[in-house]
């Protein structure tokens, strides 16, 4: 393992980061408020990171290994020196360190779980750090880091996969450095575009930016105690369904948009798959809800809304879902785990790994028939490999393994058993509110501390989908030969 | 003519030999000694060794007043390149074998850019004619003419069949309404062009000329059942294969292809979508009744041994297939297979020779290469041709009837397609300019339509 270079990166992340918290900074100083919190934090982690970037001279050797290992290390002192801010505060709410860094691990990962239950009081520069996690996390911190500094000189492209392994090519275009330049545009431009759109359907800016930076990273933190039912606006309610769509879809599909190549990005497998289950579960949940609201059409705006929300992995509340029929509530759960499209911003086990798991299971039972047949599994038109599949199929067990492990230590809190069990699946699929005691209405805060650790680890193995973090426990990677 | 063979293999030899024996002066040229060496002691050849693709081994060769230059060497590259430096050194025309799948869309591109006058594609002819074959199951072989206007098929006489053990002219009646053409018939080892007079009997392979309307009639007149074939079952899964499923998809038949290389397996099932691609060995018995081959409408032998194709092919007649199409390579065996009743059987290596023979004919006629297409028929002994009518011919409007004292013993005019409406021929017809003319002749050598008529 190249320790040196690792570190070198590390450090330089970090200081992305601190030069990130300069923005939340500037929000407190506008509103009047101690920017005390920020400068210390920026302090700490520039006296941590100027080590590595100055003092190292590594050997420029960058395999998958260091790949891997960089990107779990990044995530968890992202979380760690993120957390300072909100520790330096002086909040009741945030005396543990620990619930510092569940907060910040949760809106890196843009989960949206929180362990605050009076959030409105907070002052404007923690609110604006908060949610600006989110947004820094949605396209994913070594991006930005490959997009701000290919003078790294090293193949970011191990990073790169590290970072966002979907089944789904996320290279854009030949350069590593270059796509990921692309893919930030992107995510700019929608960024910018919904702000301005929930400005001008009310909100004020403070609201508008933050709002659009929890979307963006299909996150879900409110600077509101209600979150989106705060507003008790259907035209903000529209415009963030829309938006947290837009974000859950493959950004590759924007790039052929914009090339010129329309055709062809319809013509994906996973986008038709992803847009037919949000239809049909919408449909569903709003018949399932006739006999709660008024009308028909109030019963489709909060089943959109709430659709949209989870299966974007956002974690926005527009209505308490917990109070819902036990229908539409296995419903929300169920697209908690299916997830959004591979190369968005959302989270879950992806759209495209649900097909290639249904594909594969649909060849094992026509297999009984011809026993012989050499058959190719599809997506796109396009044969995928049986390693691909092999991955696939061990992907979707390890999510199950693991689910059910935390869930066993998250159980020694002694909550109900869907509690426990939500709390899991609502974290490591990084979407927000779970049922019952951690649901749309509630909050983490009531969790012991080594629930809260399972927790943010469950979401940052979510976020990373599992493998960067699963080889950090593995031995082979941390022998010298 | 003087031509040069490039490559002395199974194609490259073939031609020489029917080359040669037309009387051209033929030139090979191979890197091995012992197949030059054979095909000298052979044929009435020059041979010359060396690499194809080096100027000096042309310029060896003759290339400075070679007519045509053939290459038909094992590797599609050396073929290009052969014809390209022949092209450079001014040889007027070249024809190159080239095999791999994934220049079939560059054809035109390749003819063009490197000069070269006709690119042969052995087993996408073959893959052409199967499924020519599995269109009109009810025949054995479908040859094609006038860009499909006209097919010509061969079927065997069964004694329940309307046909059997009366004269023509009393068949007459019942088919005389039909666009088709009796125009040769075979029996045991002899080959005749049938007239009024002619009894078929049981047994008689007969060859019938006619639109593909009016042939698709005459079968079900003669009660053969006349169903479309849906469902194909195919042994072997080389070159020929990747070609037929696209044809065969697109006519929307199932096929089921087996093939014991895993490798090439997966290449099929990633290439084709609505076939099933079973990993066995296909000369199993058990593997094809495990697979329900016998309830398949038709079977297709093409694994790379000619013994394995007709064993499998037999097997899959006995077991009732109703159409069983066979891959060989030596044509003794064409025979063998049709005794056992496995009547189509296709020749990648042959049908690769007739198609350099059709240009090379073409090309021999002086005044331009009126012959347009050219088929071997009953196995070698005769040939169906087609010709377009030069506006300078001798016998324009002349009806047949007069005509037809001049025409050649053994020569039939069979059918005639005018403006695009084929017009089958009777004694007051007159041939027109710009008409296409299709010929079944006993003798070979025929090139030209003046060919047809005895001299004087």
């Amino acid at each position: 393992m190249n320790y040196k270079l690792v570190a070198r990166i590390t450090g330089f992340s970090l200081l992305i980061e601190a030069a990130a918290m300069l923005l939340p900074l500037t929000v407190s100083l506008l509103y009047g408020e101690s920017p005390v919190p920020f400068l210390i934090a920026i302090l700490i982690i520039c006296a941590a990171a100027v080590g590595p970037v100055t003092l190292l001279r590594p050997r420029q050797e960058f395999f998958a290994r260091e790949g891997f290992f960089t990107v779990g290390l990044i995530w968890v002192l992202f979380g760690v020196f993120g957390a300072l801010p909100f520790r330096f505060s002086g909040q009741p709410q945030f005396a543990s360190f620990i619930d510092c860094f569940f907060e910040t691990i949760s809106g890196f990962t843009t989960t949206g779980a929180t362990i605050l239950s009076e959030i409105e009081s907070l002052p404007h520069g923690l609110l604006f750090w908060r949610s600006f996690t989110h947004w820094l996390g949605g396209m994913g911190v070594l991006i930005l880091t490959t997009a701000l500094l290919p003078m790294l000189g090293i193949s970011s492209n191990y990073l790169i996969r590290a970072e966002s392994p979907g089944p789904v090519k996320s290279k854009l275009v030949p350069r590593a450095s270059q796509s990921s330049k692309i893919l930030y545009g992107i995510y700019l431009a929608l960024t910018g575009a919904e702000a301005v759109i929930l400005r001008i359907v009310g909100m004020n800016w403070f609201d508008a930016v933050t709002h659009a930076f929890a979307t963006a990273g299909t996150g879900g933190f409110s600077t509101k105690n209600a979150s989106i039912a705060a507003f008790n606006s259907p035209a903000i309610e529209m415009v963030c369904t829309l938006f947290m769509l837009l974000f859950s879809i493959n950004f590759a599909v924007y790039f052929l948009i914009i090339t010129g190549k329309a055709k062809q990005a319809l013509k994906s497998d996973e986008l038709r798959f992803f847009l037919g289950m949000v239809a049909i579960a919408t449909c569903v949940i709003a018949w399932n809800l006739r006999d709660y609201y008024s009308s028909i059409l109030e019963c489709l705006r909060y089943a959109v809304f709430q659709v949209a929300t989870v299966v974007s992995t956002t974690g926005f509340v527009s209505a308490d879902f917990d109070l819902w029929p036990e229908f539409s509530k296995v419903i929300l759960v169920v697209l908690m785990f299916a997830g959004a499209c591979a190369g968005s911003t959302g989270g879950g086990m992806k759209c495209s790994r649900i097909l290639v798991l249904y594909r594969s299971a649909k060849r094992e039972v026509r297999s009984i028939v011809h026993p012989r047949a050499v058959e190719v599994v599809r997506l796109d038109g396009a044969p995928l490999s049986e390693r691909t599949l092999q991955t696939t199929q061990s992907y979707f067990i390890i999510n199950i393994f693991l689910v059910f492990s935390m869930a066993m230590v998250v159980g020694l809190d002694n909550f109900s058993f869907g509690s426990t069990l939500t709390a899991v699946i609502t974290c490591i699929n990084n979407v927000g509110p779970g049922l019952e005691a951690v649901g749309p209405t509630c909050n983490f805060a009531g969790l012991s501390y080594l629930s809260k650790l399972v927790l943010s680890f469950a979401m940052v193995l979510g976020r990373l989908e599992m493998y960067p973090i699963l080889v950090l426990f593995s031995r082979s990677a941390w022998k010298r030969s | 003519m003087n031509i040069i063979i490039a490559g002395g293999g199974k194609v490259g030899g073939t031609l020489a030999e029917q080359l040669a024996a037309e009387g051209h002066s033929v030139t090979i040229i191979d890197v091995d000694q012992n197949t030059l060496d054979r095909l000298n002691n052979q044929l009435d050849v020059m041979c010359i060794r060396g690499s194809c693709t080096s100027r000096g081994t042309l310029i060896e060769a003759g290339a400075g007043d070679a007519d045509v230059i053939i290459a038909a060497t094992d590797s599609d590259e050396v073929n290009l390149l052969c014809c390209h430096s022949a092209h450079r050194l001014g040889i007027p025309h070249s024809v190159a074998r080239v095999r791999d799948t994934s220049y079939i869309n560059d054809m035109d591109a390749l003819k063009r850019d490197l000069g070269i006058t006709l690119l042969v594609n052995p087993e996408l002819s073959a893959a052409v004619e199967i499924s020519r074959i599995l269109r009109f199951p009810s025949a054995a072989n479908v040859e094609t003419f006038a860009r499909g206007r006209v097919e010509l098929v061969s079927f065997q006489v069964q004694p329940q069949d309307f046909v059997a053990d009366r004269s023509l002219a009393d068949l007459s009646s019942k088919i005389q309404s039909l666009p088709i053409l009796f125009c040769a018939a075979e029996r045991g080892d002899s080959v005749f062009i049938p007239n009024g007079a002619t009894v078929l009997h049981q047994g008689d392979r007969v060859y019938m000329a006619g639109t593909p309307g009016g042939i698709h009639q005459f079968f079900r007149l003669l009660g053969r059942n006349d169903h479309r074939i849906k469902n194909v079952f195919i042994v072997g899964g080389g070159r020929i294969v990747f070609y037929l499923l696209v044809q065969l998809e697109r006519l929307g038949m199932s096929c089921k292809v087996v093939e014991k290389d895993g490798d090439r397996c997966r290449q099929l099932a990633e290439a084709f979508l609505k076939s099933l691609i079973i990993h066995g060995d296909g000369t199993d018995p058990e593997l094809l009744t495990e697979e329900r081959m016998s309830a398949s409408d038709a079977f297709i032998a093409l694994t790379d041994r000619d013994e394995d194709n007709l064993i499998i092919s037999l097997y899959a007649h006995q077991e009732g297939v109703p159409k069983v199409v066979a891959k060989s390579s030596h044509q003794n065996y064409t025979s063998i297979a049709r005794s056992a009743g496995v009547e189509s059987v296709v020749s990648p290596k042959l049908t690769t020779a007739y198609q350099i023979l059709r240009l090379i004919r073409g090309l021999q006629n002086s005044k331009g290469s009126s012959m347009t297409a050219l088929y071997r028929i009953a196995g070698g002994r005769a040939e169906a041709m087609e010709f377009r009518v030069r506006p300078d011919d001798d016998h324009l409007g002349v009806p047949l009837k007069d005509l037809s004292r001049h025409l050649r013993p053994g020569v039939l005019i069979a059918v005639i397609v005018r403006d695009g409406s084929v017009i089958i021929p009777d004694g007051s017809t007159c041939l027109h300019a710009e008409d296409d003319v299709i010929v079944v002749a006993q003798n070979s050598g025929i090139t030209d339509l003046d060919d047809i008529y005895t001299a004087g």
